[in-house]
C-alpha cells in the first residue's frame, strides 16, 4: 500500500523506519554520507554495500563453511590422486626398467609420466567442469523451489572454472612428478627385481 | 592408508553433521526438563514481538490438567542502559525465578527482589560493571530525541549464563512483574512464552493437544514439533551431509578396490600356486576380502582422530551463525555415529574386495603360473 496509508493504519504518524537514497553517478558518496549525518541527530547514513555485508552474516558463515569443505575435499582428492598415481606407476615398474636399460634417460621417463598425468588431469577437469555445471543447475533448481526464492545458491563463473582447472592440473602434475621420481631414482635392475 | 583415513574422517564428520544438530537441539530443549512451550498463535518462541494476553487466566487453565507439573511464564523485551555517553542495548527476560528454565546462575544471587537484575558476562563487559552495581535500565529508547521510557534503577545481583543465548549477545533477566511494570500498561499480564513441565510418565503430546483445545490463541510446541521445525529449517545441512558422506564412502570404496586390485595383481603367481595345491576359490576370495576389510578398518581407526579434529574446526565455523544458541553443536560426537561410519566402511571394504578377489581366484592356474615364471 502507499506509505501514507500504512502510516495511517498503523498509527505511526509522520514517521518511517528508514530512507533509501540514490545518488548521482558523479556524487562523492563519503561526502554525501557526512553531510546527511550532520543534518540532524537521531539517524545515521550508511552505504547500501555496508548494510548488505552486515546483514548477510548468515551467508558469510555458510560461505566460510563451504570454503572449508572445499579445502578438505581438495586435500582428500590430492591424497587419493597421489595414491592412484603411485600405484599406477608401480604397476609399470618393469616397463620403466626396460626403457632405462635401453638408454632412455631418467628425465625422459619422468617427463612422459608427467605429460600423461597432465593429460589425465585436463580430461578429468573437462569432465569435472561439466559435472559441476550440471550439479550447480540441480542445486539451484532444488533450493529455489524449496525456499521459494529467485536467489542463486550456486554460480559457475569463468574465474571459478579457471581456478578449478588450474588447481586440477597443478595437483595432477604434482602427483605424477612425485610418483615418477621415486621410480626414476631406483636402479633399473632393482626395478626388475634382480 | 592415508587416503582411506581421510575418506573415513570425512564420512564420520558427515554422519555427525547429519544427526548432530538434531540431537544437540533436543538436549538443549530438555536441559531444564520443560517438555512443552506455548507461543502466540502461529509463531515460534521469540520469533516476533507478539505476546500472549491473560497470563493469570492461562496459568489457571493449565493447572487444571493433572499432568502439568510446572508452569513458567516468560516475558521478553529489549532493554537500554546508558553507559557513559553511549547506549548499551540488549534483550531482557522477565521470569519467575522459582520455576525459570532460561539461565544458570554463575555467581551472586538470583532475582529474588523487585529491583534485582542478573546479567550475562557479555553485557557486564559492555557496561564495564560488576555485581553489586546499580543500573538505570529502560525498556524504550528514542534515538532521535535520545530519551528513555520505562526507566528503573536495578541492582546487578548475579552473573548468569543464558541457556538459549547466542555468542556476543547482551542479555539480562529480572522478575516478570518488574519488566511488566517497566514496559507499561500494554504489557500488563502478558507473556512472550510459557514453558511447561509435565509430570513424569505423562504423555507430552497428549498434554500438547489438550492445551491447544483449551487455549486456541496459543501454539503449543512439544520437543518433537520443535525438532521437526529445526529439521525443516536446517535441512540443507542434512542434505549436504548425506551427499558428501556418500561421496566419501564412494571414494573410500574406490581406493580400497584399487589397493586390493594392485595387491592381487602383484601376487597373481602366489594365488595361482595356492589354487594349484588345492586351496579352494572361496578360501582365496575370503583371504582377499579380509585384506580389504583390514585396510578399511585400519583407515577407520586413523580417520577417527582426524575426523574429530576437522569436526571441531567445522563446528567453530558454523557456531558463528547469528542468533544461534551457544549450546548448539552442528557436529556432535555420539558413539552411534562412530559405529555407523565404521559399519559403512567395513561394508564398503567387503564390497571393494569381492570383485578383484573373485577375478584373481578365477584366473586359469597353469597359464598364470607359466606367465609369472617367465616374468
Amino acid at each position: 500500500m502507499h506509505l501514507d496509508q500504512l502510516q495511517r493504519v498503523s498509527g505511526y504518524g509522520d514517521r518511517v523506519d528508514r530512507f533509501a537514497a540514490a545518488t548521482k553517478p558523479s556524487a562523492d558518496i563519503a561526502r554525501t554520507i557526512d553531510r546527511i549525518n550532520k543534518v540532524a541527530f537521531g539517524f545515521k547514513a550508511y552505504r547500501s554495500r555496508d548494510i548488505a555485508v552486515e546483514t548477510s552474516r548468515t551467508f558469510q558463515v555458510v560461505s566460510r563453511f563451504h570454503r572449508a569443505i572445499g579445502v578438505i575435499t581438495i586435500v582428500a582428492s590430492s591424497v587419493f590422486l597421489l595414491c592412484i598415481m603411485v600405484l599406477k606407476v608401480e604397476e609399470r615398474r618393469r616397463d620403466i626398467a626396460a626403457l632405462r636399460l635401453i638408454g632412455i634417460s631418467r628425465a625422459s621417463v619422468v617427463r612422459s609420466i608427467i605429460i600423461e598425468s597432465a593429460v589425465v588431469a585436463v580430461l578429468g577437469s573437462v569432465l569435472g567442469v561439466a559435472l559441476g555445471w550440471a550439479a550447480s543447475l540441480l542445486v539451484n533448481w532444488h533450493y529455489q523451489a524449496l525456499y521459494r526464492t529467485p536467489l542463486e545458491f550456486s554460480i559457475v563463473t569463468t574465474p571459478v572454472v579457471a581456478f578449478a582447472v588450474s588447481l586440477s592440473l597443478l595437483l595432477g602434475v604434482g602427483a605424477g612428478l612425485l610418483a615418477s621420481l621415486r621410480l626414476a631414482r631406483t636402479p633399473p635392475l632393482e626395478l626388475f627385481g634382480r | 592408508m592415508l587416503g582411506v583415513a581421510i575418506a573415513a574422517a570425512m564420512l564420520l564428520d558427515m554422519v555427525m553433521l547429519a544427526t548432530g544438530m538434531r540431537e544437540s537441539f533436543r538436549e538443549l530443549l530438555l536441559s531444564r526438563g520443560f517438555e512443552l512451550r506455548l507461543a502466540p498463535k502461529g509463531t515460534l518462541p521469540f520469533d516476533t514481538d507478539a505476546t500472549i494476553p491473560g497470563v493469570s487466566a492461562i496459568t489457571e487453565v493449565l493447572r487444571r490438567n493433572p499432568d502439568i507439573r510446572e508452569i513458567s511464564p516468560v516475558m521478553g523485551a529489549s532493554i537500554h542502559i546508558p553507559s557513559g555517553n553511549r547506549d548499551v542495548s540488549g534483550s531482557a527476560l522477565g521470569v519467575d525465578p522459582s520455576v525459570q528454565g532460561d539461565y544458570e546462575l554463575l555467581s551472586g544471587r538470583d532475582v529474588t527482589t523487585a529491583d534485582a537484575i542478573v546479567v550475562n558476562d557479555y553485557l557486564l563487559n559492555q557496561l564495564h560493571a560488576r555485581v553489586g552495581d546499580t543500573l538505570n535500565a529502560a525498556t524504550g529508547y528514542d534515538p532521535q530525541t535520545r530519551t528513555y521510557s520505562g526507566q528503573q534503577k536495578l541492582v546487578i545481583t548475579g552473573r548468569v549464563s543464558f541457556i538459549y543465548g547466542a555468542t556476543e549477545q547482551s542479555a539480562a533477566a529480572m522478575r516478570r512483574e518488574t519488566l511488566e511494570g517497566m514496559s507499561g500498561k500494554d504489557k500488563r499480564d502478558r507473556a512472550s512464552l510459557f514453558m511447561v513441565r509435565v509430570r513424569k510418565g505423562a504423555d507430552a503430546e497428549r498434554v500438547r493437544d489438550w492445551i491447544e483445545t483449551q487455549l486456541p490463541n496459543v501454539t503449543a510446541i512439544s520437543i518433537a514439533t520443535a525438532l521437526a521445525q529445526v529439521d525443516a529449517r536446517l535441512s540443507y545441512f542434512r542434505q549436504l551431509a548425506i551427499i558428501l558422506g556418500a561421496v566419501s564412502l564412494f571414494v573410500g570404496f574406490l581406493l580400497v578396490t584399487t589397493l586390493v586390485t594392485v595387491s592381487v595383481n602383484e601376487r597373481a603367481g602366489e594365488i595361482a600356486v595356492m589354487r594349484a595345491i588345492g586351496i579352494s576359490k572361496a578360501h582365496v576370495v575370503q583371504q582377499i576380502v579380509i585384506e580389504g576389510v583390514g585396510i578399511s578398518f585400519a583407515g577407520a581407526i586413523l580417520g577417527l582422530g582426524l575426523g574429530l579434529v576437522t569436526a571441531r574446526y567445522l563446528n567453530t565455523i558454523l557456531s558463528a551463525f547469528p542468533g544461534l544458541p551457544m549450546a548448539i553443536d552442528f557436529f556432535l560426537f555420539q558413539p552411534r555415529s562412530a559405529w555407523s561410519a565404521l559399519a559403512l566402511l567395513i561394508a564398503s571394504g567387503i564390497a571393494a574386495g569381492v570383485y578383484p578377489a573373485w577375478r584373481a581366484a578365477s584366473l586359469p592356474i597353469a597359464e598364470t603360473l607359466r606367465r609369472e615364471a617367465i616374468a
